[in-house]
């Protein structure tokens, strides 16, 4: 084929190597857009003195110091995204790139520093602000370079004798932020202006010390001003053990080997990433997968991606992608789409790499925009993760066919769990005061299944595989909700070969003095976790309460034993309430004391044909309730005794070859169904937030597949 | 020469043929899509998916009015080698798009590198 790149064409009219928005007080796109900074002359001395053994060694203390600060972070804090994981702890080179990074949310690694680069293009030279030893900045916007305005950052340079060496950088999920639904997220936002705070980069301290009159107009901005100050004095105490710990390797090896040592582990890291690359198979990989919500309303979305591989280097192309809307916070920034990846590409592409910014070095990023993935500065970006994680699932799928030929399959894998529902509670806690965060259930998805062996169940956060899923006892004293129940669900994963694991989910209860409940998803009616290889996909996950219920007034009247599970409570409605099953995205709604929160988010995909599953695995998959008789017997096609759970071998035979001879009766040749399947078309009102059908940027195209130009 | 390329499905060299390694099927060319050698289906998802609840579109199972699920069979044998779940009348993906001149290269050309039939 050759030239691959060569026979993609782009669409006219449209950015795709940077943002969809231009310069403005606070935000520079040239730096978010931008690549690793070139070494100063202080590094490339530095660089040069290190061997690759002193390297090695530095780096394992680099990292011994932000592990130090993840621990001291999380212990430090009172909020529970922090807390659970969703967080990370970073030195950063002299310039502003994110060298070593503890974490967390993977995409953290690759975020957070164009805000640094801004104060050392904008404000170091400023007389009137300038940069000094014990400066202390604050940032959480996400046009800026952050993720969502309910992510929140702090920095500090290290300097020694005057020369800067790096910086420290410490954040993550606070949640309250000021915005117009309590805890962050507010899903029926439709611009930045209800989004809460937006500071790009702010000098909150001098000296280590907070200012009181800005850290006054931060605790007037929030719901929340015990815990918004508690933990960004918990940050800032955490940038500060970083900057000590560095500055005691700079007084034992120098100012050149520090700042050297943090640009070359980027110079490095990327050569390694090359080098993999290079031994995958040349060629061009598609994905394509769909939302069926913008925030507001119900609505079709696409969001393709196409990787192109020629030789050491990998070009992401999100094309076709539906257009930007008014109507919720669904849009992704350029860079939050680039930085997304790493949570796929870390994990699993290059798995066994330290994760920095970099390995992206060999990767382009062409992100069509104005659209819902590269939007512009105006409208609402709080849930420009849900967009972002489209395309990192497209890119798992992508991923492990390009993998699958390789000396790389261990990473072969269907995606981890993304059909995202989140539950955000606020009121008055146990302890006394006001909070409004999520519980640390975000952090029990399903994994995909893998090449050689099923998905574990609950087995972590989207966002970040290292996450824990926090106390439950600790939650319900922190949070205004009561949990009654953890449980490994049923029928909620992909089936395959390989099975999909199953999520935990939680069901949990307001307490006598009621909540505040907002929900935000995605994947209603339709599912993120696509399987691979013919196994199907993870199953939609719909928002589930139940009102008017009390119940702990019924559990206590009653004798009989009463399921709380997400399965038993939708199917068979044991406790008598008002059973709501809904579109995820909801504002702000009063709950009153005993009703019910059913919230888990999603098991992965499968892997293989089902009718390849150990019909003895099928078996387990009962005795450990993850899946009901009829699955076994209709998806599965086992023949078994439903009492004692043993398999009837040539039962199971029999039935297996006639499921068989039903796919080659039902199914058509290609011709034949895309006669027939062209014809298709979902009702106009899917289509509102579409844009053309079936390509968005190319009305009237008409070929089998998709992302065909030519 | 046989390469793997998915779970189940091949490539043969020189040939550049897609070969069901489950039956041994040939598929097609390598250098159009495999989907155009297999059988396919249009299936309403909830007959995988279980409807868990009672409401006609809120329940843990796909809507078919939003989207259907797509299996590709091997024509000899029944084995679902991919799915997709596409809106009603979406385009298929062209999933594998492989550059086969340097693929030949890659396989045919490195010294030591073990065949399929070697590695079984």
């Amino acid at each position: 084929m050759g030239d691959l790149m060569g026979n993609i064409r782009l669409h006219d009219g449209f950015v795709y190597d940077r943002h969809a928005y231009e310069l403005a007080p606070g935000r520079d796109p040239e730096l978010l857009a931008g690549g690793i900074e070139p070494p100063s002359d202080l590094e490339l001395k530095g660089m040069e003195a290190l061997s690759a053994v002193e390297l090695e060694v530095f780096q394992h203390k680099i990292t011994s110091i932000v592990e130090e600060a993840r621990e001291v972070y999380m212990a430090l804090s009172i909020s529970e995204g922090i807390i659970t994981g969703d967080m990370n702890t970073s030195v950063f080179t002299a310039e502003g790139d994110p060298a070593v990074v503890a974490t967390g949310i993977f995409f953290h690694t690759l975020l957070n520093y164009p805000q640094v680069k801004y104060i050392l293009k904008y404000y170091r030279d400023d007389p009137t602000v300038g940069l000094h030893d014990g400066d202390v900045y604050f940032f959480n916007d996400p046009t800026c370079g952050g993720v969502h305005t309910f992510d929140m950052f702090v920095s500090a340079p290290i300097f020694h004798n005057d020369v800067l060496i790096g910086w420290a950088e410490v954040g993550g999920h606070q949640g309250e932020c000021g915005s117009m639904s309590p805890g962050g997220f507010s899903p029926t936002a439709t611009t930045r202006w209800e989004e809460g705070l937006h500071v790009g980069a702010l000098r909150i301290g001098d000296n280590w010390e907070l200012r009181q009159d800005i850290l006054d107009f931060f605790l007037n901005s929030v719901r929340n001003p015990f815990v918004f100050a508690s933990d960004l004095k918990a940050r800032v105490a955490t940038c500060k053990r970083i900057r000590d710990r560095v500055l005691r390797e700079v007084e034992r090896r120098g100012e050149a080997e520090v700042a050297g040592g943090l640009r070359k582990i980027l110079a490095v890291s990327a050569d390694l990433a090359m080098q993999r690359i290079s031994q995958l198979n040349d060629g061009v990989y598609r994905s394509v997968i769909f939302n069926d919500g913008v925030g507001l309303e119900s609505g079709l979305i696409r969001l393709p991606t196409t990787v192109v591989k020629e030789g050491d280097r990998l070009t992401v192309i999100n094309q076709g992608v539906s257009p930007e809307n008014n109507m919720g916070p669904q849009h992704c920034t350029w860079h939050l789409m680039r930085a997304s990846m790493g949570v796929y590409l870390f994990t699993y592409f290059f798995r066994g790499l330290a994760p920095n910014i970099g390995l992206l070095e060999p990767i382009r990023t062409l992100v069509e925009g104005p659209s819902v993935a590269n939007c512009g500065a105006e409208v609402a970006h709080g849930e420009g993760t849900t967009i972002s994680a489209m395309n990192v699932q497209n890119l798992h799928v992508i991923g492990s066919k390009m993998l699958f030929d390789s000396p790389f399959k261990l990473s072969v894998s269907a995606p981890f769990s993304r059909n995202v529902m989140i539950y955000v509670y606020a009121g008055i806690n146990s302890y006394g005061y006001r909070a409004a965060n999520f519980t640390g259930t975000q952090n029990l998805a399903g994994q995909g299944a893998r090449f050689d062996m099923d998905g574990e169940h609950a087995s972590g956060f989207y966002w970040a595989s290292v996450t824990d899923s926090g106390e439950v006892e600790e939650s319900d004293m922190r949070l205004p909700m009561v949990t009654l129940a953890r449980v490994i669900d049923k029928d909620i994963h992909g089936f395959g070969k390989f099975r999909g694991g199953t999520p935990s989910v939680e069901i949990s209860a307001a307490p006598v003095s009621g909540c505040d409940l907002t929900t935000r998803g995605a994947s209603d009616r339709l599912s993120h976790n696509p399987g691979i290889f013919g196994g199907y996909s993870g199953p939609p996950n719909p928002r589930f309460v139940v009102k008017k219920v009390d119940v702990f007034s019924q559990l206590s009247q009653r004798t009989d034993e009463v399921e709380l599970s997400q399965y038993s409570l939708a199917k068979e409605h044991p406790l008598s309430g008002e059973y709501q099953f809904s579109y995820s995205s909801q504002p702000t709604e009063h709950f009153d004391y005993g009703d019910l929160f059913v919230h888990g988010v999603g098991g992965g995909g499968g892997y293989g044909d089902v009718l390849e599953r150990d019909p003895d695995d099928v078996m387990d998959d009962l005795r450990e309730n993850v899946i009901s008789f009829d699955v076994a017997r209709n998806v599965y096609r086992v023949v078994f005794d439903q009492d004692t759970l043993t398999v009837d071998g040539p039962g199971t035979q029999a039935e297996r070859e006639l499921a068989r001879k039903e796919r080659l009766k039902r199914g058509k040749p290609f011709a034949e169904f895309i006669a027939e399947w062209q014809k298709l078309r979902p009702s106009d009102d899917k289509l509102l937030y579409y844009g053309d059908w079936p390509e968005p940027n190319a009305p009237g195209y008409s070929k089998p597949f998709w992302g065909l130009f030519s | 020469m046989r390469v793997s390329v998915t779970e189940y499905l091949d490539i043969e060299l020189p040939a550049r043929r897609w070969i069901c390694n489950r039956c041994n099927t040939d598929l097609g060319p390598a250098d159009r899509s495999y989907k155009e050698g297999c059988l396919i289906a249009n299936r309403n998802p909830r007959e995988v998916h279980p409807v868990i609840g009672t409401d006609e579109h809120f329940n843990f199972s796909f809507d078919p009015e939003w989207i259907r699920l797509v299996e590709f069979y091997c024509p000899g044998c029944g084995t679902m080698v991919e799915t997709e779940y596409l809106p009603p009348g979406h385009p298929l993906t062209w999933d594998i798009q492989l550059d086969l001149d340097a693929f030949e290269r890659r396989h045919m050309s490195e010294p030591g590198r073990a065949s399929l039939e070697d590695q079984r």
